[in-house]
């Protein structure tokens, strides 16, 4: 087990590497003149452009540019924008909302989905099957801004349960709505795929085994089916644990959640380079060591996966 | 499909219910004595420094009060200035009202202001706003193209004494007072005590406004000033003002729909329903100096024709799409400056900013059509989709142009395609003047010195000699920029569309809002409901 988990570690340094790398060349090569826009539609004067460009070492060549980066990274400096905001004390501002909101729309995705597709793989063609089918789909159908800002409406203005906007009131009450409708949107995929799982489990011969030793329905599905049919639903779960983390821009937006998804969107459409890179890194970062702790996990579950 | 997203949300009804435990929010605190206003901001501020800020105007004019101010109507008056006089409109003395203090205690000084423009407009310190004092003299001393600058000081100021500084320009400018009103914020006084550590004013600026700031603005978090007992202008109507940031000017919208706002912008996507939302009290709309134009890429030989220009031009239906996207809450431009400027010469663009698609496809037709494909080009994800859609349309229905809209991916690529005149079509172009002359305008526009990165056209050398000739001989009514505009409706470099209105939403409790002659609301000035 420490071969293993040692060994996935490793990896973990060599991509974080060649990720970094990959990001800074993609946001320096991408088209447009971050200080030029600094100043939107109003130019500013060529001698302000050109001290920004040598304050930031913008005018350095790219791998020098690199090389600094990582020298401050080994410091813990990650940098400061183009504004001279410093890109570590943005991203720790911002963190806590994007981790409580995605942790808690995680959360409702795996409760309400392994609940769905246990319903609806113990039952399977029946109605309940059936409804579940097609409802998770019908609701990920809808765009999201769509079912955001309706919520929003309902929830916040008509019936005043949730607050429009922002996190001043706290978690559950400014997270619930955003991370539900998240969590819909996530329903369909890992709800059909704990059914598909289940139904699978249900039919393979140690299960009828244990039906002829005449062991009861409840510990049957409880202690054996759920634990074999978890195996893989727990690993498209921390996929969209990562996602999450990264990917809830609209929603953030809509309920103005300041979060990381929030900054690198701005951060992207601004150019501002040590800021994609940093909160990019992260994210690849936190995705890797999801990975890890999946691996792990879901070599304990199942322990033929462990092949060191 | 309406219903099935119903279904979907009277699950999630159920799952809220449960989690919130049915709890609505009590109302907040009316506040009975002391008057406090919520702002829903959705500008990002990454420094309020008078001389960096671009984006904070509300803000910066409660925690400042500028030297000159115009008022709605462009009447200008003075504030913290007694006086701003010239005998040749070249050399300039500003001498300062009595009794005026920063909210650290200490006076406001002759020697603050030089002192303040000189760090603005030094070079190295790279200040945002810098170019607004470009018109000092010495400005280019400090902003050398090559190398550092051998001065710290603009010698074109002078102390005379506490309350009075000289300023030589660099060339006769008549709309110098109106220069120093309010939205030039780079003219604006700091306290001694800030340029010992500018990054932590930048956080916390000390200003001599009527309200003061609280702490140190943090990332994410609301702004808040509250009332400074010792301002020696005009009283605030407001005791305090919270400044909550927002990521998305919508969810803004929402939360003043909610009550949770007091003021906001109204997004441009709510123009047209923006009635059914609000009460006709509460939508405060202004003019603004700003002006849209559609820029032409004088670079491609396909648009050498005037008439090509002009065709385009008569092919847009102004009023149709100010009704449909704008919910006539802008106006159709008939010159090359809004008709807010004092002494505009409104309709000077005549029939070719009207729309007749006969006579547009015919002038076309006379210039001998346009070859292949015809691209409008915008930046991306600031809301101008709608526009350039509908304009690619009408010249495809009217002129028989294969034309499309292409949003770029951001601010950044446009930009530096724009500058590199890498552009093969028309493009997105607008100027919101700082202040309410033609002069700011039409200099950014249309003046090839000293540089042109916004002229959406070739730069006219007879225009640049008639803005001269008005800067020196004119006055602030400003009629002597008129013939300049002649000479540009007479080329006709670029297409003005529309004119800008600065629109806001506000809660019950305000009962009279008046912009200042830029179009923004005066905050500090807000007549509020009786309680």
């Amino acid at each position: 087990m420490i071969r293993f988990v040692s060994r996935r570690l490793l990896e973990l340094v060599i991509v974080f590497f060649g990720v970094t790398f990959v990001i800074y060349c993609a946001v320096f090569v991408l088209p447009g003149d971050p200080i030029a826009a600094l100043g939107g539609e109003r130019p500013l004067p060529e001698s302000v452009q050109q001290q920004l460009r040598t304050q930031y070492g913008l005018d350095l060549p790219l791998w020098q540019q690199y090389l600094n980066y990582l020298g401050g990274l080994a410091h813990g400096d990650l940098g400061t924008t183009f504004t001279g905001q410093s890109v570590s004390e943005q991203m720790a501002s911002r963190w806590p909302t994007t981790i409580t909101l995605a942790l808690t729309a995680w959360t409702l995705t795996v409760v309400i989905s392994i609940a769905l597709g246990l319903a609806a793989g113990l039952r399977q063609g029946s109605v309940v099957d059936r409804t579940v089918l097609l409802g998770t789909i019908i609701a990920e159908s809808v765009p999201i801004f769509v079912m955001g800002i309706t919520a929003q409406y309902i929830f916040g203005i008509n019936l005043g349960w949730t607050p429009i906007a922002g996190v001043a009131d706290g978690w559950p009450r400014a997270y619930i709505l955003p991370a539900l409708i998240i969590a819909i949107y996530g329903l369909a995929g890992v709800s059909r795929l704990m059914r598909g799982s289940v139904v699978d489990t249900m039919q393979s011969d140690f299960v009828r085994t244990l039906k002829a030793k005449g062991m009861s329905r409840r510990n049957i599905v409880g202690v054996h089916v759920m634990r074999n049919a978890a195996a893989p639903v727990v690993n498209v779960l921390a996929i969209q644990l990562g996602g999450l983390l990264g990917g809830t821009v609209v929603i953030e937006a809509i309920f103005n959640l300041n979060g990381v998804g929030q900054l690198l969107y701005k951060a992207i459409q601004d150019q501002q380079g040590t800021l994609v890179v940093g909160v990019a890194t992260t994210l690849v970062f936190i995705f890797l060591i999801t990975n890890v702790i999946v691996d792990v996990v879901t070599s304990v579950l199942d322990p033929r996966i462990r092949n060191d | 499909m309406r219903g099935l997203l119903k279904g979907a949300l009277a699950a999630s009804v159920l799952v809220t219910l449960v989690l919130t435990g049915c709890s609505s929010p009590g109302p907040e605190d009316a506040g009975g004595a002391p008057a406090e206003l919520v702002v829903g901001s959705t500008d990002p501020v990454p420094n309020l420094t008078p001389g960096r800020q671009s984006n904070a105007f509300g803000l910066t004019l409660s925690v400042f009060s500028p030297l000159t101010f115009l008022d709605g109507e462009g009447e200008l008056s003075y504030m913290a200035a007694e006086s701003v006089e010239s005998e040749d409109q070249t050399n300039w003395t500003i001498t300062l009202r009595d009794g005026w203090t920063f909210h650290d205690g200490t006076p406001v000084t002759a020697q603050d202001y030089v002192d303040t423009w000189n760090t603005v407009a030094y070079g190295p310190n790279a200040f945002e706003n810098s170019g607004q004092l470009s018109v000092i003299e010495g400005y280019d001393d400090l902003n050398p193209a090559e190398g550092e600058p051998t001065t710290d000081e603009l010698s074109g100021l002078e102390v005379v004494d506490d309350l009075t500084f000289t300023v030589a320009l660099e060339r006769a400018d008549s709309q110098f007072p109106i220069e120093l009103s309010q939205a030039q914020t780079a003219f604006y006084p700091m306290p001694q005590s800030a340029f010992d550590d500018l990054e932590a004013y930048g956080k916390q600026p000390i200003g001599n406004g009527p309200l003061a700031l609280t702490a140190a603005w943090t990332e994410g978090e609301p702004i808040v000033a509250e009332r400074y007992e010792d301002y020696a202008g005009e009283e605030p109507t407001v005791d305090k003002i919270t400044w909550v940031p927002y990521a998305d000017r919508l969810t803004a919208y929402t939360d003043a729909l909610a009550g949770n706002v007091d003021i906001t912008w109204l997004p441009a996507t709510r123009m047209r329903q923006v009635t059914d939302d609000f009460d006709e009290d509460n939508i405060f709309s202004f003019a603004a100096p700003g002006i849209s134009y559609l820029g032409i890429p004088y670079w491609d030989a396909r648009f050498d024709d005037i008439r090509v220009r002009q065709a385009i031009s008569m092919a847009i239906d102004r009023e149709a799409i100010n009704g449909a996207l704008f919910g006539d809450l802008n106006a159709p431009a008939t010159a090359w400056t809004p008709s807010i400027m004092p002494g505009n010469p409104d309709g000077i663009c005549g029939e070719y900013c009207e729309y007749d698609p006969e006579a547009a496809a015919a002038l076309l037709e006379e210039a001998g059509g346009f070859d292949g494909q015809l691209t409008l080009h915008f930046p991306g994800g600031a809301g101008h989709d709608d526009l350039y859609n509908a304009m690619a349309n009408s010249l495809r229905q009217n002129l028989g142009i294969d034309a499309i809209a292409k949003p770029s991916v951001g601010w950044a690529e446009f930009g530096q395609d724009r500058n590199n005149k890498v552009l093969d079509g028309p493009f997105f172009s607008r100027w919101g003047a700082l202040y309410p002359s033609q002069q700011s305008t039409l200099r950014a526009m249309f003046s090839a010195a000293p540089n042109c990165t916004n002229c959406g056209g070739e730069p006219i050398p007879a225009v640049d000699a008639a803005l001269n000739d008005a800067d020196a001989a004119g006055s602030e009514d400003g009629t002597a920029y008129a013939k300049a505009q002649e000479l540009i409706a007479e080329q006709f470099p670029i297409i003005p569309l529309f004119e800008e209105s600065y629109n806001y939403v506000t809660s019950d409790r305000i009962v009279g809002l008046k912009a200042s002659a830029v179009g923004e609301p005066i905050l500090t000035q807000v007549v509020l409901a009786e309680d």
